[in-house]
C-alpha cells in the first residue's frame, strides 16, 4: 500500500496545506501503519486527531505545526517530525491489532476501539516498542489495556437512585431552600459584548474579551430573560411559562427525556452517569447537591463560562430565524450560512418538504432545539469539569447546529421509512 | 476550471443544473459535486470555509488546490496524480445520489437497488473518506443506518469490510435476518372496469422531488382520464408503482384533488374522483395531471421545461450502471438481490 504524494510546490507559495504535508510523509511509513490507516492509506481522522497532533506534532507547543497552512520554512521539520515517530508509530500499529484481537476475544464490543486504544496504544509503543519483540508479555499488556480502558468508575445509576432515595427528605428541603432564593437578575447589559466575540471566534478567538464576557457576568445577565413568561419556553428548555422547582425523580429513560428544565434531578444526571466519560464525575452525594444549586442559578447552570457560552449560542442563532446575520465570517453569518447550506442539502438529497403535523413539531423550531442541545452539551461538560475554552468555542457553537440538522435528517428518514411501512405516524 | 468567489465562498466549477443529477459530498468547509450525466471525475466546489478546505482540498484538485486558494480565477487540474481519494469521495456522493434518485422503473427496465445494500457499501465507502468529511461521526451515522445485511457470495468481500469497519468503530451492527423487500404490487385490486365514455385523456410525468424515492415508476406516465357516466364526470388517475412501499399518493388536476387509494387489474395505483363537468371546458394548459405525497412534499409550482429531457437522461445511465463494471457493487447487483 505504500504510495507516494507527489506535489509540485511553486515557487511562489510560502505555505503548504498541513494535510498534504502530513499525508506525504505518512505515506512514506508504508504498510507498517496500515492499521491507523484508511483504505485509501491517509491516516484515519483519530489517528490525526490522538495521535499525530497531541503526541506526535503537538502544535500547542509547536505553533509552526498547528492546523492550517506550514509555512515553508517548517516542510522538512514537520515531515521529519513523523518520520522519526515512524517506529513507534509502526510499533502503535502493531499493538492496536493486538488489542483489538484481545478485546473480540474478552467479547467487548462497547466504546469505540479507536478512542479508547490509540494512546493507550501509542504508550505501549513507547514503553516496550514492537509487541513481537517480547511475545510472551503481549497478551497480558493488551488485556491490562483492555482493563483500563473499560473500568468504569465513578458514579453508577444505581448509586444515584439509592442515594436520592436514602436521602428523600434532605434532599427535598435543599431543594426548597435553594429554589426560595433565586439570585436577583441583572437586567442591564454589561459592558463586554458578545457580538464583538461571536464577530471573531470562528477565526481569532478574543480570550481576553471572552475572559471580560465571564467576568461581566454576561451569562447570568442574559439568563434574566428567562425568567420572563415564556423566556426559557422560546428557549426551547421547558414546555413550561416560567421554569419550575424540579422534582427528585427516580427513573430515567435514554428516549423521550423532557426539555431540560423540566426534567427531574436524577433525569439531569442520567446522561452523564451513564456515559463511558463518567470517572470524571464527582461523587454521587456532592453530584446531586451540586446538581440542585444549579438547577437554581441562571440558565440552570453552575459556571459562568458556560452560562456565557448559551448566551453567545442564543446570539449566534438568532439569523437561523431571520434575524441580522452581523458582519460576514463570523458566527452568526456562519451559522447561517450552515442552515442554508442545509436547505439545498435536503432537495439534493430529496427529503421530505412537507411532513404531518406530528414529525413538523419534532422538525421546526431550530433555535430552540440548538439552544437546547446546546444546554445539554454544555451541562455535561460542567458535570465533568471540562470548561469551554475561547479557542474551542467555535467548534462547539458550529458543532451543535451540525449535530442539530443531521438528527433532524435521521429523524425525517425514519418518519418517512415508518410510514412507508404502514405503522402510525 | 473556472474560480467564482462570491460573498458566501468560492465556487469551483460549474455546479450541476438540477438536483436529480448532483451526486453530493459534504465535505469539511466545502460541498463537493460530480454530475451524474457526465464521466468527469473532477466534482465542482462550493467552499465555504477555505482554511478547513485547504487542508484536503489538494486530494481533489491536486496542484490546483494551491492556485484554488490564493485568488486564481482559472485552474488547470492535472491529470495525472493519485486520485484513490477523490475517487473514494466520488463512491460515497454516488451512493448517496442513488439513494435519494436511483430511478427504479419497471417500465424502463431499470432494477431497484437493494437498499440493505446500499447502506452497507455507503458505510464501507464513507470509512474511506472520514478524514475530509463535515461530520466527525459520519462513519458511525452511516455503520447506524446499516439495517440487516444479509451476506451470499456477491457480496462476501463487502461484508467482510463492514465487519472490520463496525469493529474499528465499536458499532454493533443491525442483526442479519432474511432481507425484506417489498414486490411490486401485482395484486389485483378492484379490478372493476371503469365504466363510461371517456372524453378526454392525458398522460403527465411524475414529478420525481414530490415522491419518495422508489415509490412511482420513475419512467412511467401518470394517466389520467375524464369519464362520463350516469350523467356525471369523474376524473379518473392511474400510476405505476415502483419498487417500493411509500406514504399514501394524491394527485391534483386543476383545482380538483383526488386521492390515490385504489389498485387496478393491471397493478397501478388508481384514484376517482367526481369533478363538475366545468372541468372539461380547461385549457388545455391547464390539464396538467401531478401526483404527489402529500406527507412527503406539495405540488410545487414553475415549469421545469428540462424535465422529461434530463430524466430520460438520468433513466439511461441508470440502465447502463447495472452491470457495469465500473459502477458501485449496489449499481452491478441492482436486481439480483
Amino acid at each position: 500500500m505504500v504510495s507516494t504524494v507527489r506535489t509540485q510546490a511553486q515557487p511562489a507559495e510560502v505555505a503548504l496545506p498541513r494535510g498534504l504535508l502530513i499525508a506525504q510523509a505518512w505515506s512514506a511509513l508504508g504498510d507498517a501503519v496500515a492499521p491507523l490507516s484508511n483504505p485509501e492509506g491517509r491516516p484515519l481522522a483519530r489517528t490525526v486527531k490522538l495521535i499525530l497532533d497531541p503526541l506526535v506534532l503537538r502544535p500547542v507547543q509547536n505553533p509552526r505545526f498547528a492546523a492550517g497552512a506550514v509555512g515553508i520554512e517548517h516542510v522538512d521539520a514537520l515531515r521529519d517530525r513523523i518520520t522519526e515517530a515512524g517506529p513507534v508509530l509502526a510499533a502503535t500499529a502493531a499493538w492496536f491489532l493486538v488489542v483489538k484481537k484481545e478485546r473480540r476475544k474478552a467479547g467487548i464490543t462497547d466504546g469505540n476501539p479507536q478512542d479508547l486504544y490509540f494512546q493507550r496504544c501509542y504508550e505501549l509503543a513507547s514503553a516496550h516498542g514492537d509487541p513481537r519483540l517480547d511475545p510472551a508479555a503481549v497478551a497480558g499488556r493488551a488485556a491490562a489495556v483492555l482493563a483500563e480502558a473499560h473500568r468504569r468508575e465513578g458514579p453508577t445509576l444505581a448509586g444515584l437512585r439509592d442515594f436520592v432515595t436514602g436521602h428523600d427528605a434532605e434532599l427535598t428541603r435543599l431543594l426548597d431552600t435553594a429554589w426560595a432564593h433565586p439570585p436577583v437578575p441583572r437586567r442591564e447589559p454589561g459592558p463586554a459584548r458578545p457580538e464583538a466575540f461571536l464577530a471573531t471566534c470562528a477565526t481569532t478567538p478574543d480570550r481576553a474579551l471572552f475572559a471580560a464576557l465571564v467576568a461581566d457576568s454576561a451569562g447570568s445577565r442574559s439568563a434574566a430573560e428567562l425568567d420572563l413568561p415564556g423566556g426559557a419556553r422560546v428557549r426551547g428548555l421547558t414546555d413550561l411559562d416560567r421554569p419550575a422547582r424540579p422534582v427528585l425523580g427516580h427513573g430515567a429513560a435514554k428516549q423521550n427525556l423532557p426539555k431540560p428544565f423540566d426534567r427531574s434531578v436524577v433525569e439531569r444526571l442520567f446522561g452523564a452517569v451513564t456515559s463511558p466519560l463518567r470517572d470524571a464525575l464527582d461523587d454521587v452525594p456532592a453530584l446531586v447537591r451540586q446538581e440542585i444549586s444549579r438547577s437554581a442559578g441562571p440558565w440552570q447552570l453552575a459556571d459562568e463560562t458556560g452560562r456565557v457560552v448559551l448566551a453567545l449560542g442564543w446570539e449566534a442563532t438568532v439569523a437561523l430565524v431571520g434575524g441580522p446575520p452581523g458582519p460576514a465570517g463570523g458566527a452568526t453569518a456562519r451559522l447561517r450560512l450552515r442552515w442554508d447550506r442545509e436547505a439545498y442539502v435536503h432537495r439534493a438529497l430529496r427529503m421530505p418538504s412537507s411532513m404531518p403535523d406530528g414529525v413538523r413539531a419534532d422538525v421546526d423550531g431550530v433555535r430552540e432545539a440548538y439552544q437546547r442541545r446546546l444546554w445539554v452539551r454544555v451541562h455535561g461538560r460542567e458535570l465533568r469539569h471540562d470548561t469551554v475554552t475561547a479557542d474551542e468555542l467555535w467548534d462547539v457553537l458550529d458543532g451543535v447546529l451540525r449535530s442539530v440538522v443531521l438528527d433532524q435528517r435521521d429523524r425525517l428518514r425514519s418518519a418517512l421509512e415508518r410510514r412507508s411501512a404502514g405503522g402510525p405516524s | 476550471m473556472r474560480v467564482e468567489r462570491t460573498e458566501a465562498g468560492v465556487l469551483v466549477g460549474a455546479w450541476p443544473a438540477h438536483a436529480e443529477r448532483t451526486a453530493l459530498l459534504e465535505a469539511r468547509g466545502a460541498l463537493l459535486a460530480w454530475d451524474v450525466l457526465a464521466d468527469d471525475p473532477v466534482p465542482s466546489a462550493r467552499i465555504h470555509d477555505l482554511d478547513r478546505a485547504a487542508d484536503w482540498l489538494w486530494e481533489v484538485y491536486g496542484t490546483a488546490a494551491a492556485a484554488i486558494t490564493s485568488g486564481a480565477a482559472e485552474v488547470t487540474v492535472p491529470a495525472e496524480g493519485d486520485w484513490r481519494v477523490r475517487d473514494a469521495c466520488r463512491v460515497v456522493a454516488h451512493l448517496g445520489w442513488a439513494d435519494a434518485w436511483w430511478p427504479a422503473s419497471p417500465t424502463a427496465g431499470v432494477p431497484a437497488l437493494d437498499p440493505a445494500l446500499l447502506r452497507a457499501e455507503l458505510a464501507v465507502a464513507t470509512g474511506s473518506v472520514e478524514h475530509l468529511l463535515d461530520a466527525e461521526d459520519a462513519v458511525e451515522r452511516a455503520l447506524a443506518a446499516v439495517g440487516p445485511f444479509t451476506a451470499d457470495p456477491a457480496v462476501d468481500a463487502l461484508a467482510a469490510r463492514l465487519v472490520a469497519l463496525a469493529e474499528d468503530y465499536g458499532v454493533v451492527l443491525a442483526e442479519a435476518a432474511v432481507p425484506s423487500r417489498s414486490s411490486f404490487a401485482l395484486a389485483a385490486g378492484g379490478g372493476e372496469q371503469a365504466e363510461g365514455v371517456t372524453v378526454l385523456s392525458g398522460a403527465d410525468a411524475v414529478d420525481w422531488a414530490l415522491v419518495p424515492q422508489g415509490v412511482v415508476d420513475a419512467a412511467a406516465d401518470a394517466r389520467w382520464s375524464l369519464v362520463r357516466r350516469q350523467g356525471s364526470t369523474f376524473l379518473e388517475v392511474a400510476v405505476s408503482p415502483g419498487p417500493r412501499s411509500g406514504p399514501p399518493l394524491a394527485a391534483r388536476f386543476g383545482q380538483v384533488e383526488v386521492a390515490l387509494d385504489d389498485t387496478d387489474g393491471l397493478g397501478r395505483v388508481t384514484g376517482r374522483a367526481p369533478v363538475p363537468p366545468t372541468v372539461l371546458l380547461l385549457p388545455p394548459a391547464q390539464r396538467v395531471l401531478t401526483v404527489y405525497a402529500p406527507d412527503f412534499a406539495s405540488p410545487a409550482a414553475g415549469p421545469d421545461p428540462d424535465a422529461r429531457t434530463r430524466r430520460a437522461a438520468i433513466v439511461a445511465r441508470a440502465r447502463s450502471r447495472v452491470g457495469s463494471p465500473t459502477a458501485t457493487l449496489t449499481e452491478r447487483l441492482a436486481g439480483r438481490r
